[in-house]
């Protein structure tokens, strides 16, 4: 049985490699059920591999990755989807080939509880208007990120990873997202995001770890974010 | 009556149906190959011998279980695209990261190697295989004598050409086939069984293939170097169609088989060469192919 | 793979060097398609055959020492001739023997005008090796294309099919066919509605089909060979074309075709060979023994086959009366014309000025799968063709060989 206390997402040294070049260091980080942790750190820090390599998306990683007490490290990228974890990933994956519509009905359902059609285009109006356009690529890069995180939230995956969700986007776009955020958190959604952006971060996080070089240096509550704002300052260079 | 550029209305109707019904064998054996090279991105080069293999796997049925053309039209393509799935597992599959060369190479040499085979056992004349009773004979439209099988041909075609094009174009299978084929690593993360799946493209590119090879056996010599002969003005579609696309192959297998078939009336030494001219000028004007999608 | 037959020869070299003064030793070449097209119609069957010839001569003749070995010219005329010289100018070979496929052939029979050597062919068609091409180091034993059209295309006219329409394959042999058979259907008073060029290893004839249906020829004559043939053969039933009172004639078919046909597709063709093996006793016992030594269950022996176990024999009956010691190839080529050929498979014949083998040649009707009763069991006789009928005669071949 599941402890309760226990983390939903429990990472220990986590390493991970492309080709010849050692990236993860031994990440060590925990997730628990209902929160929304964000990944800080600057360009090459090792956020977007923590993420891939959670999902099974880099095929050197070693370590131990625990998904509701399961050991997930040796899966196959297909099999830890159906555990219940999906990706968003950084450059969205719309794919040009599908139309929306394919586009948002691709992934599989893998649990009972994702949402419904209706609660997604509740989320994102826009989906609906643009649901009968031939390519999904012909989106605007807004509504291509809301057909990104829309398409996971069908699946019925309890956990799922953001990668950079607001990235050039317009500022109304990512409040919508925001917006967005909150109320799956509300829904009960477990959510793991990488940021750059820590005010938008703000707007939805429970906790933060800051990661550099392969590891995690840092990491605080959000009540404890504005005592830390010099420091994180210095760890993104901003 | 009337004629056109000197030959009779009604013989050129009959040139055009013939020419859509070898259309029709430069449709399927290119879709087999469009179908694998979008989604393993692999020219595969043994398809000829793997048709030749189908019809080999009917004769052999044939002679050794008594299973008949019926029969073998299911089994032959089973038991070939079962070949391909121990091919894409032992081999291809290693490939994928490298240069098309290497799939291409690889897959060249099992062709000699299957080729060769066949040879050594059944020699290089050919064997026999007959017409199924059921099909045997043939209706006057008037302008010409269609044989019964040539009809069941082109609507077997047409039938499987469709239904491909339906599965891949509009079914959520092909919407994983098609995602699959711009980025594998982020739909294997959905949860789907990608080298599964790449593994069962394959070996159904290839029953493909040997469907038509089946399909063949009634009507050409069935022979070791069936396949070879085939696959150059195959390739030769596919290129002028558009690597990897369906539709391409499709259209491109049909309308050459027509433009075939009317040179074999008005100029009939360069029937098998006009493709290639056809495929030179493709490339020079629209070097991605008629329906290719990449620039 | 020709190092390692020079290595064996080498090795035979040495083994034969201290034999005894009247022991005579000779190499024999086989020169063919091992393992492509013409596999089936030469090949290994022929050597086979050449295995039979030389166990049978040697078996009488025990001071008669025979080295056999065997090239593959994969069909490629170059590749054909450098093996030609090599075992001209190295190996030292006697007798270059087969060699289907006429553009091998040709090139084969100027490699051994050049060096001197020693070509009897059977595996090739094209009647230009005894005409135009001819030369003094070259016999052509079994069959060529004159014959082969003379023999089909007069029966055929003179049984009622007196207009043709050509299905020729586009190269030099092909056009080679269409010639003497349009010459001999015209001499016979038919004549040639029409004719159309077909792409060597065409899959589909339908279209041509279609235009020799539609020019109401009684005869669609078929000057191709191999896959062209069986697949004009196999179309032309599906189509409907003997049924529809058209008949066809194969110009270049061998029993093996048939077999690829298969009775109920290729029955009623018509066509000629020199040699069949369910013929009679002898050929009927040779087949048994080739079956042996070929060890391939289905196939039939051809008369490429029979021609190449008949001209070794005759070569060696030659080499045997010439005595040991060295001898010049033209004088060997000037006594087996000297000598009346006789065989078990030809029976007795005879070699011409030009170089030609001459013996009766045969018009075969293909049987029905009714009447055939066992396997091989393909053919039945619809005429024989007398050997001083058969063959094209001497004065109008252009052989330079021949004076007046």
């Amino acid at each position: 049985m599941l402890d309760v206390t226990s983390p939903l997402l429990a990472i220990k040294d986590l390493q991970a490699w492309y080709g010849e070049s050692h990236v993860l260091h031994g990440v060590n980080f925990d997730v628990r059920e209902g929160e929304v942790v964000t990944l800080l750190g600057r360009n090459g820090a090792g956020k977007t591999t923590t993420l891939k390599s959670i999902m099974g998306m880099v095929a050197q990683r070693s370590g131990s990755v625990r998904f509701e007490g399961r050991e997930l490290i040796g899966s196959a990228a297909n099999q830890i989807a159906r555990a219940g974890i999906a990706i968003c990933p950084e450059e969205r994956g719309i794919f040009a080939s599908l139309s929306v519509e394919e586009n948002l009905m691709l992934p599989p359902v893998v649990k009972p509880g994702g949402l419904s059609l209706e609660r997604i285009f509740d989320l994102f109006p826009n989906l609906k208007e643009r649901l009968s356009s031939s390519q999904g690529t012909k989106l605007s890069g807004g509504e291509q990120q809301m057909l990104a995180i829309g398409r996971i939230l069908r699946t019925g995956a309890r956990l799922l990873l953001l990668d950079e969700p607001t990235e050039g986007l317009a500022p109304v776009i990512i409040q919508q997202i925001g917006k967005t955020i909150r109320s799956l958190k509300e829904e009960g959604f477990t959510i793991l995001l990488v940021e750059q952006n820590f005010r938008f971060a703000s707007t939805v996080a429970d906790r933060y770890y800051v990661m550099e070089h392969g590891r995690i240096i840092d990491q605080f509550s959000n009540a404890e974010l504005d005592a830390n704002v010099e420091k994180l300052h210095d760890y993104l260079g901003v | 009556m009337f004629e056109i550029f000197g030959i009779p209305s009604n013989a050129l109707f009959g040139q055009l149906l013939i020419g859509l019904i070898n259309g029709s064998f430069y449709a399927l054996l290119s879709l087999g190959l469009a179908v694998i090279f979008g989604m393993l991105n692999i020219i595969n080069f043994s398809h000829g011998a793997q048709y030749m293999l189908g019809a080999f796997a009917a004769y052999l049925l044939l002679q050794y279980s008594g299973l008949g053309y019926w029969p073998a039209l299911i089994v032959a393509p089973i038991l070939v695209g079962i070949t391909g799935v121990l091919v894409e597992r032992l081999f291809l599959q290693w490939l994928y990261k490298l240069d098309h060369l290497y799939g291409l190479l690889l897959t060249f040499g099992l062709a000699l190697i299957f080729e060769g085979v066949t040879r050594n056992y059944f020699g290089s004349a050919g064997l026999p295989y007959t017409v199924p009773d059921s099909l045997r004979g043939g209706q006057n439209l008037g302008f010409m004598f269609l044989p019964n099988y040539r009809a069941w041909v082109i609507v077997a075609s047409l039938t499987i050409c469709f239904g491909t094009w339906f599965v891949i174009e509009r079914t959520r299978l092909g919407a994983y086939l098609r995602a699959a084929t711009e980025n594998p690593a982020l739909v294997r993360a959905f949860g789907i069984n990608v080298p599964l799946m790449i593994t069962l493209t394959y070996g159904f590119g290839v029953a493909l293939a040997a469907y038509a090879g089946v399909r063949a056996a009634p009507i050409y010599n069935v022979s070791p170097q069936m396949g070879s002969e085939l696959i150059i003005v195959v390739f030769a579609v596919v290129v002028i169609g558009g690597m990897g696309s369906i539709l391409g192959a499709i259209v491109t297998g049909f309308g050459l088989g027509v433009i075939e078939g009317l040179t074999k009336v008005f100029f009939p030494e360069a029937s098998n060469t006009m493709i290639f001219v056809i495929m030179a000028i493709v490339l020079l004007v629209r070097p991605a192919g008629l329906f290719g999608r990449r620039a | 793979m020709r190092k390692t037959l020079g290595l064996a020869a080498l090795a035979a070299v040495l083994v034969c060097g201290s034999a005894n003064a009247q022991q005579i030793n000779v190499k024999i070449g086989v020169l063919t398609d091992m393992s492509s097209l013409y596999a089936d119609i030469g090949g290994p069957g022929s050597v086979a055959a050449a295995k039979l010839a030389v166990a049978d001569f040697t078996k009488d003749h025990p001071n008669v020492k025979v080295d056999l070995i065997i090239g593959d010219h994969q069909n490629k005329p170059d590749v054909g001739s450098n093996i030609a010289n090599q075992w001209l100018d190295v190996d030292k070979v006697d007798l270059i023997i087969d060699t289907p496929n006429s553009g091998v052939a040709l090139a084969v029979s100027q490699v051994a005008a050049n060096k001197n050597g020693l070509f009897i062919v059977s595996g090739a068609a094209s009647s230009d090796l005894t005409g135009t091409k001819c030369n003094a180091n070259t016999i052509h034993w079994t069959y060529d294309t004159w014959m082969l059209s003379n023999g089909t295309a007069s029966a055929m006219v003179k049984t009622g099919g007196d207009s043709w329409f050509f299905l020729t394959a586009d190269y030099a042999f092909g056009y080679a066919l269409e010639r003497d058979a349009s010459a001999v259907v015209e001499k016979n008073g038919g004549k040639v509605l029409g004719k159309v060029r077909t792409p060597l290893n065409t899959n589909d004839f339908s279209s041509f089909l279609l235009q020799a249906q539609s020019s109401k020829a009684k005869v669609i004559g078929l000057a191709n060979a191999g896959g062209d043939t069986i697949n004009s053969i196999k179309q032309a039933a599906e189509f409907g074309i003997v049924k529809g009172g058209q008949s066809l004639a194969g110009l270049l078919v061998f029993a093996s075709d048939i077999a690829a046909l298969g009775l109920p597709t290729a029955q009623g063709l018509v066509l000629t060979e020199t040699w069949y093996w369910d013929m009679n006793d002898a050929n009927r016992a040779w087949k048994k023994r080739w079956d042996v030594e070929r060890n391939a269950p289905g196939k039939l022996p051809t008369m490429i086959h029979a021609g190449v176990y008949s001209g070794i024999t005759h070569f060696l009956k030659a080499r045997l009366a010439m005595g040991p010691g060295a001898v010049d190839n033209k004088a060997v080529v000037k006594k087996m014309e000297e000598m009346p050929t006789d065989d078990i498979l030809f029976g007795k014949g005879s070699i011409r000025a030009d170089g030609h083998k001459i013996h009766p040649a045969y018009l075969f009707e293909v049987k029905k799968p009714e009447e055939s009763k066992y396997p091989g069991d393909i053919y039945k006789l619809r005429a024989t063709i007398p050997a001083d009928q058969a063959w094209r005669p001497l004065s109008e071949g252009n052989c330079p060989l021949v004076k007046g």
